[in-house]
C-alpha cells in the first residue's frame, strides 16, 4: 500500500540544479529514457533524479511498514481463524514490500540505517492516511480494500517508470496486491450485505475513512518546473488528480452497488467530461496531520521505534564485524 | 503515555515525547546478499533481489521468506553482493561484452566451459575455478544464469564468457561470480519449497464476491 506522500513535498525553490549537470551526459540520459530504456544503478543520473527517486521510494517503503500497523492491530481480533490467517498474510506482505523498497532505495546511495533513523526521528514522511486509527474491524476492512485499491492505481503507474530497481520491486508488489484487493473487497461485502448491525458498522467506518481516502493521492499538482521535468524523466507517471479520478471511477460504483453511501453530497461523475466532481478535501487539516498533529502520528512512530530498539541486541549479537557493506546491485 | 486502540501497544508503556533516537551504527542492518531463484525444475536461475543478513545461512533463510513465500520455486541461491563482478551497463540493443578490454590474441584465455575432462582437471589443479555467468537481456528485467566457465580470476571469467556466450545478443549487463561463493539449496531438501501452494486464503482467486453482490442486489433493488 502506498500514498502519494512523495508528491506533495517537491522542492519548493525553482532551482533544479540542472545547470550544474554535464550537458552531454544529461542528453544521453534523457535520450535513454526517451527510447523507453530503464535506468540502472551504475548509470550516470542527474542529482535531482537521484534525490527525488530516493525520497519517493523511501517514503513508499515507510508507508508499507507503517501501513502494516493499523491492520496488524486486528490480526488477533479478526473474526474467525481463516480471517486471522489472511490478515496476518496481508500484513506480512506489506512488511515484505517495505524490505524490497528499502533495497531499491539503497541502490541510489542512501543506507538502510539512515532511512530507518529518518523514519523514527520524523524527518521522512509516509502516507498520511496511516495517521488515522482503526477503531473497529470494519475500519481495517476499509483499509484492506480501498487504501490498497488507491495504492494499486499509484503502483501500476509507477511500475512503468524509468528506474530499473523500483520497477522490479513494484512488479512483485503488484502481484501480491491483487490478493489484498480481493480480500478487502470480500471483507467489506461480507459486512455490507450482512446483518443490520454489520451494515451500520461498515457504513460508519466508511464515513470515518472517506475524507482521508480523498486526500490519499495528494493535492492537485501545480505544474511546476519540477513536475514537468520529473514527468519527462518518468519519475512521476501521472498527476495526483488523474490518479484520484481513476480511483473514483473504478471504486465509487462498487461502493454504491452494495448499498453503502459516501459522505459527500457533491460526489458525482460529470458524464460530459468523464471527470468526478467532489467537495474539495480539507487540505489545511491534511497539512496539520502530515506535519505531526494527527490522531496516531505519535503512536505509529513510537511503535516502530520500540520495534527497532527492542531488536537492537539481536542485531548486535548477530553482527559479523568484518563484513564490508556493499550497496545492493540491482 | 501513548494511548492506543490496541491493548498490546498500551502494555509497551511508550512515552508521548521520547528523546531523539540514537544514530544507528554501521552494519546495524548487516551486509547484503543477492538472491536467485529457479521457478521450476530445469529452468535457469533468475535474479530476484537482495536481502540484508549477517551471514550466508541467515541470508538463505531471509531469502526463502522474502522471495519464495509467495512465488513458488524449486531452488534458491544466495551470494554476498561483494562477490559479484559487474560489467558496464550498455543499451538494450548492444552487448556489454563489447566494453571488456580487448586482449592480444596470444593472451586470450582458452575457452573454458566447465567440465570434467582431463584438461579441466589439470586447469583446476593449476588454480582455475568455476564461475557462474548471468546475463541481463534488457534493462529493467532480471539477470539470468546462462552457464558456467572455468577461469583464473573474475576478469578472466568475463573474457572466457565472452568467447562462450558472446554471440547471445543483446546483453545489457553481465555478472560473473565464483561458483564456490554461492550457498545453494540442495536437491534432497526440495521439500522446503512445497508449502507455498497450500495457503489458499492468501490467493486472490479464493475470494469470490460477485455471487453475493448479485444476490444482494436482487434482494435489495432500491438500495443501490
Amino acid at each position: 500500500m502506498y500514498g502519494s506522500a512523495s508528491t506533495h513535498d517537491l522542492p519548493t525553490s525553482a532551482a533544479t540544479g540542472l545547470e550544474n549537470e554535464d550537458p552531454i551526459l544529461l542528453a544521453e540520459f534523457e535520450a535513454r529514457i526517451g527510447r523507453g530504456e530503464k535506468i540502472e544503478p551504475g548509470d550516470w543520473m542527474p542529482a535531482l533524479y537521484r534525490k527525488q527517486l530516493t525520497r519517493m521510494i523511501e517514503q513508499h517503503a515507510h508507508s508499507e511498514i507503517i501501513g502494516s500497523l493499523p491492520e496488524g492491530t486486528w490480526i488477533t481480533r479478526a473474526p474467525g481463524f481463516r480471517r486471522k490467517m489472511a490478515q496476518m498474510a496481508k500484513v506480512q506482505d506489506e512488511v515484505g514490500h517495505a524490505q524490497l523498497l528499502y533495497s531499491a532505495a539503497e541502490t541510489l546511495g542512501k543506507t538502510r540505517e539512515q532511512m530507518l533513523i529518518d523514519l523514527i526521528n520524523g524527518k521522512s514522511k509516509y502516507s498520511n492516511v496511516f495517521n488515522y486509527p482503526t477503531p473497529t474491524w470494519a475500519d481495517s476492512n476499509v483499509i484492506s480494500w480501498l487504501i490498497d485499491a488507491g495504492a494499486i492505481v499509484n503502483q501500476l503507474a509507477n511500475a512503468k517508470g524509468s528506474y530499473g530497481p523500483y520497477c522490479r520491486a513494484l512488479d512483485r508488489i503488484c502481484a501480491e496486491e491483487a490478493f489484498h484487493l480481493k480480500y478487502g473487497h470480500d471483507a467489506v461485502v461480507h459486512m455490507a450485505t450482512g446483518t443490520p448491525i454489520q451494515r451500520k458498522m461498515m457504513q460508519e467506518a466508511l464515513n470515518r475513512w472517506w475524507p482521508a481516502i480523498m486526500t490519499f493521492f495528494g493535492p492537485s499538482d501545480k505544474m511546476s518546473v519540477h513536475t514537468e521535468i520529473l514527468m519527462r524523466w518518468k519519475v512521476k507517471m501521472a498527476s495526483n488528480d488523474e490518479c484520484r479520478n481513476q480511483f473514483l471511477d473504478m471504486y465509487v460504483p462498487k461502493i454504491w452497488e452494495i448499498g453503502l453511501t459516501l459522505p459527500d453530497a457533491n460526489l458525482r461523475k460529470n458524464e460530459e467530461t468523464g471527470v468526478w466532481e467532489f467537495t474539495e478535501p480539507d487540505w489545511e487539516d491534511f497539512k496539520r496531520v502530515i506535519n505531526g498533529d494527527g490522531p496516531c502520528n505519535a503512536e505509529r512512530i513510537a511503535v516502530r521505534r520500540a520495534a527497532e530498539e527492542n531488536g537492537a541486541w539481536v542485531r548486535r549479537a548477530l553482527l559479523t564485524p568484518k563484513t564490508q557493506y556493499v550497496r545492493p546491485l540491482a | 503515555m501513548i494511548n492506543s486502540h490496541d491493548p498490546r501497544m498500551n502494555r509497551l508503556g511508550l512515552p508521548d515525547a521520547p528523546e531523539a533516537p540514537a544514530a544507528k551504527g554501521a552494519l546495524d542492518q548487516f551486509g547484503t546478499y543477492e538472491v536467485f531463484h529457479q521457478k521450476k525444475e530445469g529452468a535457469p536461475f533468475v535474479y530476484v533481489g537482495p536481502v540484508h543478513a549477517p551471514e550466508a545461512d541467515v541470508a538463505f533463510l531471509f531469502a526463502k521468506e522474502q522471495y519464495s513465500r509467495r512465488f513458488a520455486c524449486t531452488g534458491m541461491w544466495v551470494v554476498p553482493t561483494a562477490a559479484i563482478t559487474v560489467t558496464a551497463y550498455v543499451g538494450d540493443q548492444e552487448s556489454a561484452y563489447d566494453t571488456l578490454p580487448l586482449l592480444p590474441k596470444s593472451s586470450a584465455p582458452a575457452a573454458g566451459l566447465a567440465d570434467d575432462t582431463a584438461a579441466a582437471e589439470a586447469a583446476y589443479a593449476a588454480g582455475e575455478e568455476d564461475y557462474d555467468i548471468f546475463h541481463l537481456k534488457k534493462r529493467g528485467k532480471a539477470h539470468q544464469h546462462v552457464g558456467k566457465v572455468r577461469a583464473s580470476s573474475p576478469a578472466d571469467a568475463l573474457q572466457v564468457a565472452k568467447g562462450v556466450f558472446g554471440e547471445l545478443r543483446p546483453v545489457a549487463n553481465v555478472w560473473a561470480v565464483r561458483a564456490a561463493d554461492f550457498l545453494r539449496s540442495e536437491d534432497e531438501d526440495r521439500d522446503i519449497w512445497t508449502t507455498t501452494p497450500e495457503k489458499k486464503y492468501r490467493d486472490a482467486i479464493s475470494y469470490k464476491v460477485q455471487d453475493r453482490i448479485e444476490k444482494f442486489k436482487a434482494e435489495n433493488p432500491q438500495s443501490h
